[in-house]
C-alpha cells in the first residue's frame, strides 16, 4: 500500500499566507477528510500536493519517494489522481470519451513504481473497453455515456471528473468537493461508493463541504482555518473541538 | 575605443527606441491582457500621419509631433479597444492572436495602399543637425534627443503607474480585474486606458523613427519583433525588465553591425543577415531561458462541437476533390492554370494548421517559412523529383519544427506565436537570403516525378496538388478519429486536467507541431515551381494564419475554405487590375489595393469566431427551413434573377453568379435574418442583409464574361466571390442562433466550459484586503464590519499560481 505523505507545506501568494506548515497523511484504503471554512486553503494544499502550483515550502512524498520536485504529470505517473473543484472536464467530448481519454492517456505511460491496479474491479483483468463500461456503471454514468459532458449538470460533471480520475489508477486521489451538487440520494449512493473504494485499497482525501457526509465516511479529519490546521482527529474527536465549531461548523452541528 | 563608445552611443539611441516601444506593448498586454501584434503597425500609421500632417498639410514640426502622439494616436488605440479588443478579452488565446495580427496585416496594407511605398516620404529631424563632441565622442543632437525621450517616458510611466490612480487601477487590473470592479474600479476604462497610452507609445517610437530614416511600412510595422523581444525579458509583464531587454538588444544590434565583417561566412554560410536576425535571436535565447509555465486552469472557453467527418466521408470527399479538379482544371486556359493551381497550394499549407490550431489549440505564424525550407530541401536532394527526396524533406520540416517549438511550448501560447514569428524573421534573414541555396533570389523545386511519370506540365502539377491535399485531408481525419485525436481535443479543452491523468503536454504539443510543419513543408516539396525569397516571409506567413482562422481551422474543409480565399487575391488583382473604385468623385481607389486590405479586414471580423465561416454557413443552412418569410424571399431573389436574364436584362453569366451568391452567402443566413414572425434571434441582422443586397447587385452589374477568358476560371473565380460574399456576410452577422429558431442544439451547441460552483467561489478577507491595497483604498476595509461581507464572484480566468 502507498502512503501519501505531506510535511509541513506552506504557500504563500504574495503577502497572503494561504497554507501555513500543514501536514497530513493519507495511507492506501484509507479516507482523510480535509474541511474548513471557505478560503482556508483547502484548494491550494491540492494544488501543491497535485504539482499545479509550487508551494514555497515543504515536502510531498508518495510511497517514500520524493515527489516535490516532480512536474504534475509525474506525479500523476508517480500513482496521484485528484479532481477539480471548479471543473476541469473536456467539455466538448461525451461522457465515455473523457473517461475514455483517462484511461488511453495511462496506457501511454508506463507506471514507475506503485500498483497499477483498478480499484472498482475485485482484481479481474479488464480490456481497456470494459474497464471504461465498469467505471461508468459504477459512476452511475451508463445512461449518459453518450451526453456532452459540457452541457451536463454540475453534480454528473463531477462524476465524470472521478471517473476519469479512477481510469488512470491512480493509488491515492485527491476529491475536491466531489459532492456538491449531487442531491441527497446520490451522496448518500456517492458516499457507499467511496468506502467501496477506499476498502478495495484506493486512499482518498477528501475536501467536502457536506459535513454529514464527511462524518460518516471519513476514518479521521483536518480542520484547516486560515490555512493553519486547526485540530485532527476522527469525526466525534472534531466535533467536539470547540475552536472547530467556533471557525467552522456553527453551534448546532 | 573610439569605434566601440561610438556604437554604444548608437546602441543606446536604438535601445531608446525600442525600449519606448516594447514599454507600450508591456502596459497593454499586461493591463487588457492581450498581446498586440498590432503595436508596430500602430507605430507605422503613426509615422506616416506624421508624414501627412507635417510634411504634406506643413503643420510646424512640434505641433504636428504632439498632434499625432498625444491625441491621434491614443484616440485611435482607445478607438481600437472598443471597437475591436473588448469584445476577444475572454475569448480563447487562439482568437486574440489572430484578431492582433489581421489588424497589423490590415494596417500594414491600409498604409501602402495610402502612401504608395515607391514613393519615400521622408519627414525630416526633428532637432537641429548640431552634435557635441565629448573625449573625441560624438553625440549627435538627434540620438541625444532620442535617449532623452526615452528616460522620459521612463520617467513618465514611472509617475503614472505609482502616483495616480489610474495607475495604480491598471497594476490592480493585471492581478484580478473582477476584485477590481468589486472595489468601484472599472476594468473596461482601464483597459481603454492602457490601449491609448499603448498606441501614444508606439507612435512616439514610429516618429522617432521615421525622423532617422524615411519610413518603410513593413518595417515599421515589423519593428514590433524588436520590441517583443526586449519586453519577453520582463515576460512581457515588467517595465523595467522591458527597459532592460531593450539595452541589450539595442547594443548586440549595434555592435553586430560594426564589428561583424560584411563578408563574414561559415563556410559557404553567408552571415550578412545576421545584424538583422539578432532581435529573432535574442527573442529564442529568453525563450529557452524562461522556466516553465504554470498550467493554467479555467479559462473559459467557448467550444462547439465540431462533427468530425467519418472515414467514409473524407474519402469521398477527397475523390470528390480530385475529380472536379480535374474537370475544372481541363475547361481552364493555360495562362490561369498556375493561379488556380496556387490557390489549392494554399490549401494545402492552411490545412497544415487544422492540427495545431483547430484540435490543439496552438498558433504558428511561420508556416510558409517551413514550406520554404521544403521546397530548398527539395530542390538540393531532388533534383529529379524523386518521392524520396520528398519525404525527407518533409522530414527535415518536421525535426526543425519540432526543435523551434520546444522552446516555446513549454510556455504559454503567445510564446509560440512570438516565436514563430521570429524564426520567421530569422530564416528571412539568414536562410532565404542566401545566396548559394536561392541563386539570383529564386529556387525552382523541380517537378514531382513517380516512376517515370514527371508532373511536367501546368495541369498535371494541378492534379498533384489536389492528390497530395487529397491524400493529407485523410491522414488527418484518420488522426483526428484516433485517441489520438480525441487527446488533443482534451488537451484543449483542460490541459491541467491532462497533467494530472499523466501526460507530458510539452511532448505532445511539440508532436503536433512537428506533423504540422511537415505538412506546410510537403507543400513546399512538391510544389514544382520556382519562389522568389518574399514568398517565404512573415507577411504571407501572417495572411496564412489568418484566412486558415477566417475560413475555419477546426475543419478541414474550412482551412480549404481559407487557403482559396487566400488564392483569390492575387487572382483578384490579376482580373481587376485595370479596375476602380470612385469614391465621392475625387478619390479613387484602384480595386487591387481594396483587395490587398480586405483579408486583413476580414479577419479581424472573423477571428472572433474561431470555428471560421466554413462550418458558420454549414450549419447556417438549417436556419432557413423554419422561416417562411425567409423561403418567400429567396424565392422571390431567384424569380427576379430569372426574369432579369430572360428579359436580358442581366447576361447569363451574370445570372449563374447571382444563383452562387444566393445559395452559398444569401441562402445561409436569410432564415436569421428574417425570422419565424414572433421569435427573436440574435445578430446584426439589418447590416448583414443590407451587404447581402449590395453583394446581389454587385455580382449582377460586374461583367463577368469579358473579365476573364476561360469558362472554368470564370466558374471558380464566381465560386470563390460567392465564398467572400458568404464569409464577410457571416462575420457582419455573427454565428446564427439555431436554438433560437427552435432548432436544437445537438451538434451545433455552444457550450460555455461552466462555472459550475454555480456561484462562483466566494471571496475572503484576505482577498478583499489584497485587492484594497492593491487599488490604494488600505485601511478603509480594516473596518471591522466590511471586512466579512461575503461577496460572490467568478474567478474565471485566474491561473492557479498566479502571485
Ligand atoms: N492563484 C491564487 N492567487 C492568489 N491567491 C490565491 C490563489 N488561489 C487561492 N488564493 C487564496 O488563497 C486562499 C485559500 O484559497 P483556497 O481556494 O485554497 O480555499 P478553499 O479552502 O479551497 O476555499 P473553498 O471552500 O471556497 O473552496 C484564499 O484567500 C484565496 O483567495
Ligand atoms: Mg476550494
Amino acid at each position: 500500500m502507498s502512503t501519501l505523505e505531506v510535511s509541513d507545506l506552506t504557500v504563500r501568494f504574495g503577502g497572503n499566507l494561504a497554507v501555513s506548515k500543514v501536514s497530513l497523511s493519507v495511507a492506501g484504503g484509507e479516507i482523510v477528510g480535509l474541511i474548513g471554512p471557505n478560503g482556508a486553503g483547502k484548494t491550494t494544499v491540492f494544488n501543491a500536493v497535485s504539482g499545479v502550483i509550487t508551494p514555497t515550502s515543504g515536502k510531498v512524498a508518495l510511497a517514500g519517494r520524493d515527489i516535490s520536485k516532480l512536474p504534475t504529470y509525474k506525479r500523476a505517473r508517480a500513482g496521484l489522481g485528484r479532481t477539480f473543484q471548479r471543473l476541469e472536464v473536456f467539455s466538448s467530448l461525451s461522457v465515455r470519451g473523457n473517461v475514455q481519454v483517462g484511461l488511453e492517456i495511462r496506457k501511454s505511460w508506463s507506471r514507475r513504481g506503485g500498483c497499477d491496479r483498478q480499484y472498482l474491479a475485485d482484481g479481474a483483468d479488464l480490456s481497456a473497453d470494459s474497464e471504461v463500461s465498469l467505471i461508468l456503471d459504477r459512476l452511475d454514468l451508463l445512461g449518459l455515456a453518450d451526453e456532452i459532458v459540457g452541457a451536463l449538470p454540475t453534480g454528473q460533471a463531477r462524476l465524470v471528473e472521478l471517473g476519469r480520475a479512477l481510469a488512470a489508477r491512480p493509488s491515492i486521489i485527491l476529491l475536491d468537493e466531489p459532492a456538491s451538487g449531487l442531491d441527497e440520494n446520490e451522496t448518500t449512493r456517492f458516499g457507499e461508493l467511496l468506502r467501496s473504494l477506499s476498502g478495495a485499497g484506493l486512499g482518498i482525501l477528501l475536501v467536502e463541504h457536506d459535513v454529514g457526509l464527511v462524518m460518516e465516511v471519513c476514518d479521521s479529519l483536518h480542520v484547516l482555518d486560515f490555512g493553519t490546521v486547526i485540530a485532527s482527529g476522527d469525526a466525534d474527536e472534531v466535533r467536539q473541538n470547540a475552536a472547530v465549531v467556533d471557525a467552522y461548523l456553527g453551534a448546532g452541528t | 575605443m573610439d569605434k566601440f563608445l561610438q556604437f554604444t552611443v548608437l546602441g543606446l539611441s536604438q535601445a531608446a527606441i525600442f525600449a519606448i516601444a516594447a514599454s507600450g506593448l508591456v502596459v497593454t498586454y499586461s493591463t487588457s491582457g492581450i498581446f498586440n501584434f498590432a503595436h508596430g503597425a500602430f507605430g507605422m500609421m503613426a509615422a506616416f500621419t506624421y508624414w501627412q500632417v507635417h510634411v504634406a498639410w506643413d503643420v510646424p514640426t512640434w505641433p504636428a509631433f504632439f498632434l499625432v502622439v498625444f491625441i491621434i494616436a491614443p484616440l485611435f488605440g482607445a478607438f481600437i479597444e472598443r471597437v475591436i479588443m473588448r469584445g476577444i478579452e475572454d475569448a480563447p488565446e487562439v482568437v486574440k492572436i489572430v484578431v492582433t495580427v489581421s489588424l497589423m496585416v490590415a494596417l500594414l496594407f491600409l498604409a501602402i495602399a495610402i502612401w504608395p511605398q515607391d514613393v519615400a516620404h521622408p519627414v525630416g529631424a526633428l532637432v537641429e543637425g548640431g552634435q557635441l563632441e565629448i573625449a573625441g565622442v560624438i553625440l549627435p543632437n538627434q540620438r541625444l534627443m532620442i535617449i532623452g525621450v526615452a528616460i522620459a517616458v521612463a520617467i513618465g510611466l514611472w509617475l503614472l503607474l505609482k502616483a495616480t490612480r489610474l495607475g495604480v487601477a491598471m497594476r490592480a487590473v493585471v492581478d484580478d480585474r473582477s476584485l477590481l470592479q468589486l472595489n468601484g474600479g472599472r476594468p473596461a476604462r482601464t483597459a481603454m486606458m492602457s490601449w491609448a497610452i499603448g498606441a501614444g507609445l508606439a507612435a512616439i517610437s514610429g516618429v522617432l523613427l521615421a525622423a532617422e530614416q524615411p519610413p518603410s511600412a513593413i518595417t515599421l510595422t515589423f519593428l514590433v519583433v524588436n520590441a517583443y523581444a526586449a519586453a519577453v525579458v520582463g515576460r512581457l509583464r515588467s517595465l523595467p525588465g522591458a527597459f532592460l531587454g531593450a539595452v541589450i538588444l539595442g547594443l548586440a544590434v549595434s555592435y553586430t553591425a560594426a564589428y561583424l565583417p560584411s563578408d563574414a561566412s561559415i563556410g559557404s554560410f553567408s552571415l550578412s543577415g545576421l545584424p538583422r536576425a539578432v532581435p529573432a535571436i535574442m527573442l529564442f535565447i529568453v525563450i529557452v531561458a524562461q522556466p516553465e509555465a504554470r498550467l493554467r486552469a479555467h479559462t473559459t472557453i467557448r467550444t462547439r462541437v465540431v462533427g468530425v467527418p467519418t472515414q467514409r466521408t473524407a474519402a469521398i470527399g477527397a475523390l470528390v476533390l480530385v475529380l472536379g479538379t480535374a474537370a475544372i482544371g481541363s475547361m481552364i486556359a493555360g495562362p490561369d492554370l498556375p493561379l488556380v493551381s496556387k490557390a489549392l497550394w494554399f490549401g494545402l499549407i492552411t490545412v497544415s494548421l487544422v492540427p495545431l490550431t483547430g484540435y490543439a489549440g496552438q498558433v504558428s505564424l511561420a508556416q510558409l517559412t517551413f514550406t520554404g525550407i521544403g521546397a530548398l530541401a527539395m530542390a538540393e536532394w531532388g533534383a529529379n523529383g524523386s518521392p524520396f527526396a520528398v519525404m525527407l524533406s518533409i522530414g527535415l520540416c518536421a525535426l526543425v519544427g519540432a526543435v523551434v517549438a520546444l522552446p516555446a511550448l513549454r510556455l504559454t501560447g503567445i510564446y509560440l506565436a512570438l516565436a514563430t514569428a521570429s524564426f520567421a524573421i530569422f530564416c528571412t534573414w539568414m536562410v532565404f537570403s542566401q545566396s548559394s541555396l536561392l541563386v539570383g533570389g529564386t529556387v525552382s523545386v523541380p517537378p514531382l516525378s513517380i516512376f517515370g511519370w514527371t508532373a511536367d506540365t501546368q495541369f498535371k502539377q494541378l492534379m498533384v496538388t489536389a492528390v497530395a491535399f487529397a491524400i493529407i485531408a485523410n491522414i488527418l481525419v484518420l488522426l483526428r478519429r484516433s485517441a489520438w485525436g480525441r487527446r488533443l481535443t482534451a488537451m484543449r479543452d483542460s490541459p491541467v486536467a491532462c497533467a494530472t491523468l499523466g501526460l507530458n503536454l510539452t511532448s505532445t504539443k511539440v508532436g503536433v507541431f512537428a506533423l504540422s510543419a511537415a505538412i506546410a513543408g510537403s507543400a513546399g516539396a512538391i510544389a514544382g515551381r520556382s519562389f522568389v525569397s518574399d514568398d517565404f516571409g512573415l507577411t504571407p506567413s501572417l495572411q496564412v494564419t489568418m484566412l486558415a482562422v477566417v475560413g475555419g481551422v477546426g475543419s478541414i474543409g474550412g482551412a480549404l475554405l481559407g487557403g482559396l480565399l487566400l488564392g483569390m487575391f492575387p487572382i483578384g488583382s490579376s482580373v481587376f487590375a485595370a479596375n476602380a473604385i470612385g469614391v465621392f468623385r475625387f478619390v479613387t481607389v484602384p480595386v487591387t489595393k481594396v483587395i490587398t486590405i480586405m483579408p486583413g479586414f476580414m479577419g479581424i471580423g472573423m477571428g472572433r469566431n474561431p470555428d471560421g465561416a466554413a462550418s458558420d454557413i454549414a450549419r447556417s443552412y438549417r436556419s432557413l427551413i423554419e422561416s417562411v418569410p425567409a423561403s418567400v424571399v429567396t424565392a422571390i431573389a431567384f424569380a427576379i434573377l430569372w426574369i432579369s436574364a430572360r428579359l436580358e436584362y442581366i447576361s447569363n453569366w451574370d445570372f449563374f453568379a447571382g444563383v452562387l451568391v444566393i445559395l452559398l452567402a444569401v441562402m445561409p443566413l436569410i432564415g436569421s435574418i428574417l425570422p419565424p414572425p414572433g421569435v427573436q434571434v440574435a445578430g446584426r441582422r439589418l447590416a448583414a442583409g443590407l451587404w447581402l443586397v449590395f453583394a446581389l447587385l454587385i455580382t449582377a452589374v460586374l461583367p463577368w464574361e469579358t473579365l476573364v477568358e476561360s469558362n472554368g476560371f470564370r466558374i471558380l473565380l464566381m465560386l470563390v466571390w460567392a465564398g467572400v460574399v458568404a464569409s464577410i456576410a457571416v462575420g457582419v452577422h455573427g454565428a446564427v442562433d439555431l436554438e433560437a429558431l427552435g432548432l436544437g442544439t445537438d451538434t451545433a451547441a455552444e457550450i460555455e466550459s461552466p462555472d459550475l460552483m454555480g456561484f462562483g467561489t466566494e471571496i475572503t478577507r484576505a482577498d478583499a484586503q489584497l485587492a484594497a491595497r492593491a487599488i490604494g483604498l488600505d485601511g478603509e476595509l480594516d473596518r471591522p464590519d466590511t471586512g466579512s461581507t461575503a461577496v460572490t464572484h467568478a474567478r474565471s480566468g485566474v491561473e492557479v499560481g498566479s502571485t
